[in-house]
């Protein structure tokens, strides 16, 4: 964290402090359990439920008297231990976790698990009938219940180690450094961990502190407080000692739990901790908006279904057709036993759990941190972004955006990494405009920061003076040394009922004796006290015309949604105002009209440079963006401008209103594809009007919204069944954060309230990082497609030899093990190397799936995977399996009805074709290597299938065979697994492999390489006729 | 990482999974118009003709590429399995358990090896040559009828007082049972290197007398001459040589444990997961 902090721009100060936080056990617990409540949804409007407090209300002696303190002195020590006790420490409890036993047993009965426990079960129920009946070999259904258990169980720890882990990365992130709170007790000050503080402590807050817990303010000095992480309003608020309104929110007397003091000091009593805090109130609240399932999860869901589904209809169906062939009851259950395992990718929930995993640490590596690994996917499916816009897409910090002097507009660069600035800076104007801009300003940059790039230095001031600081930081260079060389001698800051900041200064030059008068301000303000104006370095009358330009400019700054600032000046005469002129900023012992209008500067927290990009990514990605804010509808519209968010083409109801010159009501709001919607108008609006709106246009701005009103919006694209990312920060966003499908907090800016609701953290803030978080998830969609077609497939290879056996009475083609050590074994890398495919076009310039339709396991991929594929792969297999039979001795046709006798014990002299005779034991030993040949031949097989599906549309060449090289790790893995089973473990009896003649290896090869033209063939196909009948079916 | 709950009513579902098999607003039958199922019907069975083709033609040349006289590997067979007759199994394995005195419980086993036996009498065996060489009898060349190998006469009466013919009861009634031994076929196996294998029996625990043993023929052995095998194609009137033993001196109302091997080079018995490898275990109560 510590380089990240390093990047933090000064008017962020305040940010940082949320990393800081203070409660450091249960963090984790937090985090991960936020999802799991159950309650329904409480009406936002609670959100602004009136609040029983009335201490803002009360005078300090009656405060005294309720909560049995002393102003002067404090709680007392023992005093304080005992309510302490009583109220619990000053902090807000995690919500209600499910005990870690339950999350893991959850895993153990989570999607195949209950399948595989059944079939667990109906191996130790025919172990047990079959030990009751002395049958010699029931001790492999034991054997086969304890590995298909020990495989439930196995999944099941890792996939809750798999979660466990994501929750970790979350604890590491918000590793916290104990708060300090300073008290006053016992007469004393004192710093105690403000965990500790209890109502009617007495605490000193100063600037840069984070507020301990809601306080009544006795006494404040220039106290300011950044309310954003309550409000989201992100301007400065004054607070003094006055009970200045009714409502507690609004009152200036009372500062809240986690806002950040800016600047001033103050001294409070604590009226409430904890839980009981405003804070905490809307922290439990958000913890009861009920999380929706998210879409991987849906799908997963969706896919375990059909598994299941053929699962249980196919076994069910040769129960049927086994009972009816006269086979024994318990014969029967066996092959169901064996039907179930051949059906279930056992390995596959902890394959997709792994892949999400790795998209998930990719993108952390892009500053995404994802908390929920099923969020990974959701981000990919979005298909509307609602992004606040102070912040993610803008830099949040005021920069110098335009200059107006010598009657002309000149802009300035905005963009991050500023170092120089190219307008004009050769007019006397300019020269003038300048010293105003470097003297009358009372930031400063924090020492010690000689290295620093300007515009990453910490400064001490308000957002304003800082833009003006930097601005001129990076044009003069060393404002601090100007400031020296003119001394500053007398100063009025700035305040709202004069709307202007003022100061007097020695001028460096030593052969001018007078002083200089700089002031800035609003510019009307200002430009009430000029008479002269400054045209290229000399002073003008301020004559009507000039008047009329100054106002030209100031509506075109104004209108372009920025902050503007006027400046003028004044040359004290020497001889009125001599070296010792005593100047008194009570009296104003010095002209404050009549002064020389220099010039404009207009400012505005710009947009980040890499949002514009982003934002028209997302437009070709099918994503509609929205943005909300809280700002002014002008200021936010030409930001929406700017970035792109309302296209430089499209025209609100108004601005067509305007061109046309007819009223509002007249326009076909058809017509217009952007809207401003300002939070007034939203607050009166009806559900279908939101809808209608929603719908209508494409490019959406709603201003002016408080963060209550972000849920609104956000369940009104949720009814368009779209998938909605939010971007929030604030701990009034935090419903909106939970409600969204995908909630994404701001991991400087944000508050924990925000981390906490959230699916996903932007290490950055940066809009542009969900961009590319948008791309892997799809990214990680496609894969996962591929990753279970690949994995479906092999099942149906695993299922006929069980469906063969029974209907055409053969020797076990393939053991029940062996399809574990298949389904555990060698396909486990290469169905993860499979996430690691790069995408096959621009998977951005597609439209976002459709959360109902676009499924993940779809018919086609089904159907392609079981009845195309996976019965070439069966047939490879079974060539290999006959061909082992009928070089030992026995020919197919001699196989065919087999089964009983073959599975005899006491039958130890069956002949073969060639008329030898075999004892059980031989007979057995040849049945593993049937098992040996028809696993390597679907491990062949599978390879094929593996490359096959590295694409779904290009043709391998176009793919590329090296670009992803963990396929390559995957197909050496599979091989070396097999070769290893095969030949070094070919002599364990309980694993039913032996080691395979070489060329047996090779038998499948043909229909390996036939699965691959085959699928090429269809790709061709796919690819020259997209819509046809071909491309219906068989894409996938 | 799925829970199972979801949220639609049973009626709901009911009324999608309808709708699923027959829309009435598309014409859509399981999701697809008829015609469409046409189409993809015939794709399908399209699909599996050529599988199947291409399958058959696979499994044909395969047996194309198979040798009918031999197979071409004979690894899982390297020594011959044992088997007794009769084979009559009871909850331990092989059990020959009967009352002297009941007819009834003694008459499936002479039943068993009467028909056991009925295989070589003379009429079956007239086709088969007689062999009087103690040697391997080695065939280079199908000098035989329809192309076929000679096959050496193995009759029942080779087995003289076990043979059935003269005791049709073989012992069992006097209470010193015949069994009969048989060593599984193997084609091109040449037991014994150069000396005739033969069958030894002992009882697993010696707590009784000795076993006092009648070997038929004499010594017990399986004579050189019925070696090689040359498999069903070239000599389908081959018959396994067999050794009957008759156990003289049976402890009444004792269960015995008894283990009879095949020994010569070549023949091993010490298999830990092959039972019958060589050897044949059974065990007998003869009550009175």
């Amino acid at each position: 964290m510590g380089k990240k902090r390093s990047d933090i721009y000064s008017v962020e100060i305040h940010g940082t402090q949320d990393l800081e936080k203070t409660d450091k056990e249960d963090e984790e617990e937090k985090y991960k359990n936020l999802k799991g409540n159950k309650k329904k949804s409480k009406k936002t409007d609670d959100l602004k439920k009136e609040l029983d407090l009335d201490d803002h209300k009360l005078s300090k002696e009656e405060l005294e008297e309720k909560y049995t303190t002393s102003i002067s002195k404090g709680l007392t020590s023992a005093r304080a231990a005992e309510i302490l006790a009583r109220d619990g420490p000053n902090a807000l409890t995690p919500p209600k976790s499910t005990p870690e036993i339950i999350k893991f047993l959850k895993q153990m009965v989570g999607g195949f698990s209950i399948l595989l426990w059944v079939g667990a079960l109906l191996c130790w129920i025919a172990f047990g009938i079959q030990i009751a009946q002395g049958v010699a070999s029931a001790f492999d259904n034991l054997y086969l219940g304890v590995v298909l258990a020990l495989v439930v169980i196995l999944t099941g720890i890792f996939a809750y180690y798999q979660e466990a882990k994501s929750t970790n990365i979350m604890a590491s992130f918000s590793k916290m450094i104990p708060q300090q709170a300073l008290v006053i007790r016992d007469g004393e000050k004192k710093e105690v961990p403000a965990e500790q503080l209890v109502v009617g402590d007495m605490v000193e807050i100063k600037g840069g502190d984070r507020i301990p817990a809601d306080i009544r303010l006795i006494f404040a000095q220039g106290c300011k407080v950044d309310n954003s992480s309550l409000t989201g309003e992100s301007e400065p608020q004054s607070r003094s000692c006055d009970f200045t309104h009714e409502n507690p929110l609004e009152t200036k007397n009372i500062a809240f739990y986690s806002t950040t003091c800016l600047e001033g000091t103050a001294t409070g009593m604590v009226i409430s901790t904890g839980d009981h805090t405003i804070i905490g109130r809307i922290a439990s609240l958000a913890s009861g908006v009920g999380n929706e399932k998210t879409p991987i999860a849906i799908e997963i869901e969706h896919f375990v279904h059909i598994v299941a589904g053929v699962a249980v209809s196919i076994g069910v169906l040769f129960f049927i057709i086994a009972v009816s062939m006269k086979y024994k009851v318990l014969d029967s259950i066996i092959f169901l036993i064996g039907i179930i395992v051949a059906n279930v990718p056992e390995g596959l929930l902890a394959t997709v759990t792994v892949s999400l995993s790795l998209t998930a640490k990719r993108m952390a590596k892009k500053n995404c941190l994802v908390k929920n690994l099923e969020a990974v996917e959701t981000l990919g499916s979005t298909s509307i972004i609602c992004s606040d816009k102070t912040g993610t897409l803008t830099q949040n910090r005021m920069t110098v955006a335009h200059l107006w002097f010598d009657d002309q507009i000149y802009s300035a660069d905005t963009s991050e990494e500023q170092t120089t600035q190219s307008f004009d800076q050769s007019s006397q104007s300019w020269a003038a405009l300048s010293k105003i801009v470097t003297l009358c300003n009372r930031a400063e940059f924090k020492p010690g920061q000689e290295n620093v790039p300007i515009m990453k230095r910490v400064v001490v001031g308000d957002a304003s003076e800082t833009a003006l600081l930097k601005f001129a930081e990076v044009i003069l260079g060393d404002v601090m040394g100007i400031r020296k060389r003119n001394r500053k001698l007398a100063e009025i800051p700035f305040n709202s009922t004069n709307k202007f900041q003022l100061s007097i200064h020695e001028t460096e030059d030593p052969n001018d004796k007078r002083f200089l008068l700089v002031m800035k301000g609003a510019p009307e303000r200002i430009l009430e006290r000029c008479s002269t104006i400054m045209i290229n370095g000399e002073e003008q009358p301020l004559d009507r015309e000039r008047a009329e330009a100054f106002q030209t400019a100031y509506m075109e700054l104004g209108g372009l949604g920025e902050r503007v600032l006027g400046f003028c000046h004044l040359y004290l005469p020497e001889d009125e105002f001599p070296d010792t002129y005593p100047f008194d900023t009570d009296s104003m012992n010095f002209p404050t009209s009549n002064l020389c209008f220099v010039g404009l500067l207009s400012m505005i927290d710009p947009p980040r440079s890499t949002v514009p990009d982003a934002v028209s990514k997302c437009r070709s990605a099918g994503i509609k963006v929205i943005m909300v804010t809280g700002d002014h509808p002008i200021t936010a519209k030409a930001i929406a401008k700017s970035v792109g968010i309302i296209s430089a083409t499209s025209e609100t109801v108004e601005d067509i209103a305007k061109r046309l010159n007819i009223p509002v009501e007249q326009v076909n709001k058809q017509d217009a594809r952007a809207a401003v919607i300002n939070g007034m108008e939203l607050k009166d609006m009806t559900t279908e009007q939101l809808d209608e709106i929603l719908i209508n246009h494409s490019e959406i701005v709603f201003a002016r919204t408080s963060p209550q009103q972000k849920l609104i919006i956000v369940e009104g694209c949720q009814r368009q069944d779209a998938v909605v990312a939010v971007t929030g920060d604030g701990v009034n966003d935090s419903p909106a954060l939970k409600k969204a499908d995908i909630g994404i907090a701001m991991g400087i800016a944000g508050s924990d309230a925000a981390k906490n609701a959230a699916d996903m953290i932007l290490l950055d803030d940066n809009f542009a990082s969900i961009v590319t978080g948008v791309e892997e998830g799809r990214l990680i969609f496609d894969n996962l497609k591929k990753t279970i077609a690949y994995t479906l497939t092999k099942n149906i290879a695993e299922l006929c030899p069980f469906l063969i056996y029974i209907i055409a009475s053969i020797p076990l083609p393939i053991g029940t093990i062996t399809i574990l050590f298949i389904d555990l074994g060698t396909d486990i890398i290469p169905s993860v190397a499979l996430a690691y495919e790069k995408a096959e076009s621009d998977i951005m310039n597609r439209r976002p799936r459709h959360k109902k339709k676009d499924r993940l396991v779809n018919e086609q991929l089904a159907v392609y995977s079981y009845l195309q594929i996976g019965i070439l792969q069966s047939v490879g297999a079974f060539l290999a399996y006959f061909t082992v039979y009928a070089e030992q001795g026995w020919l197919p046709n001699t196989l065919l009805g087999l089964r009983v006798n073959w599975e005899d014990d006491y039958y130890n002299d069956i002949e073969d074709s060639y008329g030898q005779e075999w004892t059980r034991y031989q007979r057995t030993y040849l049945q593993w290597s049937g098992y040996t040949a028809f696993f390597v031949s679907i491990t062949i097989q599978q390879v094929a299938d593996l490359i096959i599906r590295k694409t779904r549309r290009n043709s391998l060449f176009q793919q590329g065979l090296l670009r992803n090289k963990v396929i390559w790790l995957g197909i050496f893995s599979q091989i070396a697994i097999a070769l290893i089973l095969c030949y070094g473990l070919g002599s364990v009896t309980a694993l039913n492999f032996t080691p395979l003649r070489v060329q047996y290896w090779f038998v499948a090869m043909p229909y390996a390489i036939l699965i691959w033209v085959y699928d090429e063939i269809r790709k061709l196909f796919i690819r020259q006729y997209p819509g046809s009948w071909w491309d219906k079916n068989m894409y996938y | 990482m799925a829970a199972l709950n979801e949220k639609k009513t049973c009626s709901q579902r009911m009324e999608n999974f309808n709708r699923f098999v027959w829309n009435p607003d598309t014409g859509q039958l399981m999701g697809r118009t008829l015609i469409n199922w046409v189409w993809i019907s015939l794709y399908y069975v399209a699909f599996y003709i050529v599988m199947t083709g291409l399958f058959s033609l696979a499994i044909y040349s395969l047996m194309r590429t198979i040798n009918p006289y031999t197979p071409d590997y004979q690894d899982r067979l390297k020594s011959p399995g044992v088997t007794l007759r009769p084979d009559v199994y009871g909850e331990g394995g092989l059990e020959i358990y009967y009352n002297v005195s009941d007819k009834k419980s003694w008459e499936k086993y002479v039943t068993t090896l009467h028909k056991f036996l009925s295989a070589y009498n003379t009429t079956v065996q007239h086709a088969n040559i007689n062999c009087t060489s103690e040697k391997y009898f080695f065939q280079k060349s199908f000098l035989g009828p329809n192309k076929t190998k000679y096959s050496c006469k193995f009759t029942s009466d080779m087995l003289e007082n076990c043979s059935g013919l003269e005791n049709s009861t073989f012992g069992f009634p006097e209470g010193k049972p015949c069994l009969i031994i048989k060593m599984n076929r193997i084609i091109n196996f040449l037991p014994g290197n150069g000396t005739a294998p033969r069958v030894s029996c002992t009882a697993q625990h010696d707590d009784f007398s000795p076993l006092e043993l009648q070997y038929y023929p004499v010594n017990g052995t399986f004579n050189l001459h019925y070696f090689p095998y040359y498999g069903k194609k070239a000599q389908p009137t081959y018959s396994n040589p067999l050794v009957a033993v008759k156990f003289l001196n049976i402890t009444r109302n004792a269960e015995v444990t008894v283990v009879c091997r095949v020994i010569g080079t070549g023949i091993t018995s010490d298999n830990p997961h092959d039972p019958y490898e060589g050897k044949v275990e059974f065990k007998m109560k003869i009550q009175d």
